[in-house]
């Protein structure tokens, strides 16, 4: 279930953000994007089919056939957008930020291929820390060193908020790469202090930036709330619930064995944090990306349609609510079981409600296209 | 010559593109329209190169950048 969100959604959102976000915000240029778009994602798809049918019926030939896919799909992914990301003369930490991710990434693929393999073999591995490394490069080092690195950028620029403070921005990536190396050495050292003294700091840089970012959208200088905005707001306020309830949790070793604790995190993490900032990002890139190629199409540069016809704003602020919903229903749940269902139905219908909208606005970019080229022909 | 503005700082991306894009289609033969924004349009920039127009960029000290729109000579 984990990689069907991880993979499944943020990832593939992931990727194919950075195609648009590299261009638009550093000037560079990803190498043939088409043809790395159209190798990446089906091996992406067909990895992730392959891992999570492999881990859920315990078929260890499914899961070798799945690092392959990841490898090969994943790794030529991370070095066409690296050359991308070395190549611009551009400078700035959403760059330094990028680039960073794009390392934190390979990472992930790599641990995460050598776990598929011990899993599938029985190599003798310490599967349990490498569970906790690979997991730690996945959210830390790549997810959330993107999310960063992004929000520099995309906060002043669409929610019209100060820019991010200098010191956060020159500190914060560092800072997550070191701490997300050290809480690496738990793979070699047998310590039970050393991932207190990690996981702290890390979550005291987590709140930081979480608290700016709410900060920045307080005291904007033109108050917007549209789906984007309240969906950064929601991301950045389960983040400091994860860090305040991380902190419980490392600190007062007694709640810390409760296993409910860590899907109390994982929930805030994955359904809080990421699938709230990447539909709140998806609900800018999509309608962007649609007004874009209409734009090339070589009509008059004013007939095409404004971008806020491309999704009703009513039905992005409505799924938002329902997301919201689902994710306080599925945190009660991970402490009253028996919401377990109506958490899990609110949340696929919230996910299914999120791809009919992002389905309706390709069908209005084709009605649109289709408008456009008729009006061409009549003149 | 006349200058038409469009004061971009305060709206949301991509309004001040958008505006742009709308005052250039009737734009008269000879004016320029000036753009004022806070970062760097690289998208614009490409929707003009496309469309066969010219532009310079300054940068005033308070951060906002003026850039100059006009049809290209030829």
């Amino acid at each position: 279930m984990t990689h069907l969100i991880a993979l499944g959604f943020m990832l593939q959102g992931m990727c194919g953000a950075l195609f648009q976000f590299i261009p638009v915000a550093v000037g560079g240029n990803v190498w043939r994007p088409k043809l790395v778009a159209n190798t990446v994602q089906p091996l992406l798809l067909l990895g992730t089919l392959l891992l999570v049918a492999g881990l859920s019926y315990s078929r260890p030939e499914l899961l070798s056939a799945a690092v392959p896919m990841f490898l090969l799909g994943l790794g030529g992914f991370v070095v066409a957008v690296a050359m991308a990301l070395w190549r611009t003369p551009a400078t700035g930490m959403t760059l330094w930020a990028m680039r960073m991710a794009i390392g934190g990434l390979a990472m992930t693929v790599l641990l995460g291929s050598l776990l598929a393999e011990a899993v599938a073999h029985g190599l003798s591995l310490p599967i349990i820390e490498l569970t906790n490394v690979h997991l730690a490069w996945g959210m830390g080092g790549w997810a959330l060193m993107l999310l960063a690195g992004v929000s520099y950028h995309v906060v002043p620029m669409f929610q019209l908020t100060k820019p991010y403070p200098d010191w956060l921005t020159r500190w914060f990536g560092p800072a997550l790469l070191l701490l997300v190396i050290a809480w690496s050495s738990q793979l070699f050292f047998d310590s039970t202090w050393l991932p207190v003294a990690i996981a702290i700091p890390l979550l005291v840089i987590l709140s930081v930036y979480a608290g700016a970012t709410l900060w920045l959208q307080y005291t904007r200088r033109r108050k917007i709330h549209d789906a984007t905005s309240l969906y950064f707001r929601v991301a950045m306020l389960s983040m400091l619930t994860f860090s305040f309830s991380g902190a419980v949790f490392f600190l007062f070793p007694t709640f810390g064995v409760d296993p409910r604790f860590a899907v109390w995190l994982g929930v805030l993490a994955f359904a809080g944090v990421f699938v709230s900032a990447i539909s709140g990002m998806m609900y800018k890139i999509v309608p962007f990306l649609n007004w874009l190629h209409l734009q090339r199409l070589g009509a008059p540069m004013s007939a095409v349609p404004n971008m806020k016809k491309m999704i009703p704003a009513e039905a992005m602020t409505g799924q938002l609510r329902l997301h919201v919903l689902a994710l306080c229903l599925l945190l009660a749940a991970v402490w009253q079981p028996n919401l377990a269902r109506l958490a899990g139905v609110a949340f696929a219908a919230s996910c299914a409600w999120l791809g009919w909208n992002l389905i309706g606005a390709i069908r209005n970019y084709q009605k649109f296209r289709d408008q456009i080229r008729a009006n061409a022909l009549h003149h | 010559m006349t200058d038409h503005v469009i004061d971009g700082r305060e709206l949301q991306p991509p309004e001040p593109m958008e505006l742009t894009l709308e005052a250039l289609d009737t734009l008269p033969e000879g004016d320029e329209v000036l753009l004022l924004l806070y970062c760097q349009p690289h998208p614009l920039f490409s929707i003009l190169r496309n469309h066969g127009y010219a532009w310079t960029e300054e940068v005033r000290t308070d951060g906002t950048r003026e850039i100059r729109i006009r049809k290209q000579a030829g």
